[in-house]
């Protein structure tokens, strides 16, 4: 916090002004140290160097029913996605508008949202086969309460001020909802979208993971059974970027829609 | 100056939060009654929670008084009046999520005010509160001073007779504060509307008013009304004056007796004055 | 806004008390009615009273405390780990608000990827035992732990700091009479957090891939389609994590106050 400040070479005065590159230099040396103990100190039936994986990543997307696979991911991801907000708002707003309603319900919610709903993922499998329904369906269940919380929160902790200033000026409830509740709203939608998003790829990778006999969960197993790390860490990379890609969508959407809280 | 013509009559207005024996009761403001000119400024003066900004909330029809009741311009207050009244509050009230210019015309849309109109009256009210060339600006990215301004064009472009003001400068600095005094004077002057200006500063109240009311320790009423013959706008060299150091130094001697039993009351209940006024 | 209150708080607590109530009986009524009555599958939803019998004799034998037992001590050990790893790497990048800058962008970023996704690495590396639970389990909840770390003794008010020095705090009072009261609330949060998220993954994992404890023996019920035991278990499993999490934000609010 209280950053003394000894006296520094040309290369730490650099550094010193661009923490992204200490935190590249950290990253690449988190790697290089990967590269060196798969390389000198691991059984290679447990882990490959990373230039090996990047290397044989054609040969995972080359696996039968692998491209599938992670297709068919991807689209229940959307799904749940799109369906998880859907919901997740529609609720929050029938929940949130109404103080009885709010004080009813609302701990509900937040009790469903705490329980630790992979206990009933066998259950969801059941109900709904090992298709993608199942999938879509627990993506859904975990995306759709954090929208949920933070759309109530977001219509309820409006200023008060900003209420009565609106209602001096003769605003009609329904311009009271379209241009101030709504409005103050959209932040803390985005905040929760993005909750909503991991939600959403944890649920479903939860689910595929488990269904073993097909999707992607089938090529974990078979590739961890095989002892084949370049493959399973490859397939592993492949999702962990997607799951970046898709948070980083969601974030910069946020972003762009909280501009105005630039306080 | 004062005309006859009266453009809001309090009538025996007292109120109270809370319900009697409940340990958050409080009697805010007891038996007022005040006539309001056409044309007037009056300020309300008095110690934190005497009530002055329930009485202006009132006076809005933005609170309902316990007793009493209020006419503003023949009609009986029951609830709030935009075509009439105009309010700029104290706390930042402009909407975060609009441009100044947004702002301004979202008081005007909630009216039914035509696009061609609004873009007009709002520009026009920009340019009488010197912010024009900030109308596509945040909020968040204008200072305090600044925010008061665009409150205060908001509440100009409304065009209404009449504007309610709780202590729009309370939250900003000295001399933030003196300048928005003198541009008020010279705007409102030109406006001639009905003003109630509530205020917590003895300068502020000379400087700007008519007629300054000043409050008693709760539970609130009007002690004193205290004329103040000055033409408006107000020339800076007014605060100067022998007549200005008379009129201050009287509402001083007025408050300063009222100032302590507020403090000596809030200290013995363990509260906060400011909190109990305002709600 | 500005409203006439009297004793209406009460009554509407009371009355969003009365609809809770309503609501959840009615669930378990309509719960019932479909297992019975409107023949809904057997094989999909159990009689809740069957459920009911179920819970009672699972509680009664004791069968439960091998898995328990299994849970208990993988989310012990990695909460244990995620613990000590968070607070002392936070506590040291916290130090410098370049490192700060340096690592706190990374921890967010890496928290942003579901890390359940190295559970079959992990099981891969240390088998199908708890090890490969551990593992997951500590690895997630260190995230939390680390990033309010950092943010609680990275973000103490200078002038709190200043005031102490000023009036010759040395390092040591300045660390335990302002540095660490500021930043315990934050971190109290950091670690109730990861106590959730370990025991969320920890059971999540034992759903996934395990040769014991409570959600290997949820996913043994369900491959079994002994429906009426399974539900049982899940009750039994959600009170007991709602309860451990009650606990953890107890604590937090206790630690806070103090």
């Amino acid at each position: 916090m209280v950053a003394a400040a000894p006296r520094r070479g040309f290369a730490g005065r650099v550094l010193m002004r661009r923490p992204w590159l200490a935190r590249l230099i950290v990253i690449t040396a988190l790697f290089a140290l990967w590269e060196i103990a798969a390389r000198g100190f691991v059984d290679p039936l447990f882990l490959s160097p990373p230039s090996q994986v990047i290397a044989s990543l054609d040969s995972v997307f080359g696996t039968r029913g692998v491209p599938a696979a992670l297709q068919l991911t991807l689209f229940e991801l959307t799904v749940a996605f799109v369906l998880a907000v859907a919901i997740g708002l529609v609720l929050g707003l029938a929940i949130g508008l109404q103080p009885l309603v709010r004080r009813s319900f609302f701990p509900i919610v937040l009790l469903l949202y705490g329980m630790p709903q992979v206990t009933i993922l066998p259950l969801f499998i059941l109900f709904f086969g090992i298709g993608a329904a199942s999938k879509i369906a627990f993506g859904v269940t975990h995306g759709m309460f954090p929208v949920t919380v933070t759309v109530v929160a977001g219509v309820q902790n409006l200023k008060p001020i900003l209420l009565i200033g609106a209602r001096s000026m003769g605003a009609s409830r329904w311009q009271i909802f379209r241009y101030v509740i709504f409005p103050h709203m959209v932040p803390s939608f985005f905040a929760g979208m993005r909750l909503g998003m991991s939600g959403v790829l944890l649920g479903v990778l939860l689910a595929e993971l488990y269904v073993s006999i097909a999707g992607i969960g089938y090529f974990t197993t078979l590739f961890t059974q095989n002892f084949d790390p370049t493959k399973l860490l490859g397939l592993i990379g492949v999702l962990a970027v997607m799951a970046i890609v898709l948070n980083a969508v969601v974030r910069r959407a946020e972003a762009h829609f909280a501009r105005w809280r630039t306080e | 100056m004062v005309t006859a013509e009266t453009a809001i009559k309090v009538r025996g207005v007292s109120h109270q939060f809370g319900v009697e024996g409940d340990r958050r009761f409080v009697r805010a403001l007891a038996d007022t009654s005040l006539d309001i000119a056409r044309g007037e400024l009056l300020c309300l003066i008095g110690p934190s929670g005497c009530g002055k900004s329930t009485l202006l909330n009132i006076i809005g029809g933005l609170m309902e008084p316990s007793s009493g009741i209020v006419e503003v311009r023949g009609q009986h207050v029951r609830g709030p009046l935009p075509a009439d009244i105009a309010f700029v509050f104290q706390e930042n009230s402009l909407f975060p999520w609009n441009t100044v210019i947004e702002n301004i015309e979202l008081g005007m849309i909630f009216q039914g005010v035509a696009k061609s109109e609004r873009t007009a009256r709002a520009a026009e009210a920009l340019e009488a509160v010197g912010l024009k060339d900030f109308a596509q600006h945040y909020p968040s990215q204008l200072s305090g001073g600044m925010r008061q301004r665009a409150a205060l064009a908001r509440a100009l472009s409304l065009q209404t007779p009449i504007l309610l003001m709780d202590e729009p400068f309370g939250a900003l600095d000295e001399q933030t504060r003196m300048i928005l005094g003198e541009d008020l004077s010279v705007l409102l002057a030109r406006s001639r509307k009905t003003i109630v200006f509530v205020t917590h500063s003895l300068g502020e109240a000379v400087f700007l008013a008519d007629r300054v009311a000043v409050f008693s320790a709760r539970p609130g009423r009007i002690k004193q009304v205290i004329a103040v013959d000055e033409p408006h706008p107000r020339k800076p060299e007014f605060v100067t004056s022998a007549k200005f150091t008379s009129l201050r130094n009287e509402l001083y001697g007025l408050l300063h007796d009222e100032i302590r039993k507020a403090v000596q009351q809030s200290a013995a209940a363990g509260t906060a004055p400011a909190a109990l006024g305002r709600a | 806004m500005v409203g006439k209150t009297g004793e209406r708080p009460s009554r509407d607590a009371l009355a969003s008390r009365l609809i809770q109530a309503c609501f959840l009986v009615s669930l378990v009524v309509v719960w019932y009615l479909a297992a019975t009555r409107w023949g809904v599958n057997r094989l999909l939803l159990p009689n809740p009273l069957a459920v009911y019998d179920n819970l009672l004799d699972i509680l009664q034998s004791g069968e439960f405390i091998d898995d328990l037992n299994t849970t208990l001590g993988e989310l012990a050990v990695a909460f244990a780990i995620s613990v000590t790893c968070g607070l002392t790497l936070g506590y040291l990048i916290s130090r410098s608000s370049y490192w700060i800058e340096v690592f706190d962008p990374l921890f967010a970023a890496i928290y942003s990827i579901p890390i359940i996704l190295f559970l079959p690495l992990f099981v891969l590396f240390f088998g199908l035992g708890p090890p490969s639970k551990i593992a997951l389990g500590a690895s997630i909840s260190f995230f939390p732990i680390v990033i309010n770390t950092i943010a609680g003794f990275g973000h103490v008010d200078r002038l709190l700091v200043m005031a102490a020095r000023s009036m010759g705090a040395s390092n040591y009072h300045l660390f335990h009479h302002v540095l660490l009261p500021a930043a315990l609330p934050v971190i109290l949060t950091g670690l109730r957090m990861g106590f959730t998220t370990a025991l969320l993954s920890i059971i999540g994992s034992e759903t996934l891939a395990s040769l014991a404890g409570l959600g290997h023996r949820i996913v043994h019920l369900a491959e079994a389609m002994e429906m009426a035991r399974m539900f049982a278990y899940i009750v039994f499993v959600v009170a007991i994590a709602v309860t451990l999490n009650t606990i953890v934000s107890t604590l937090e609010a206790r630690g806070r106050r103090n």
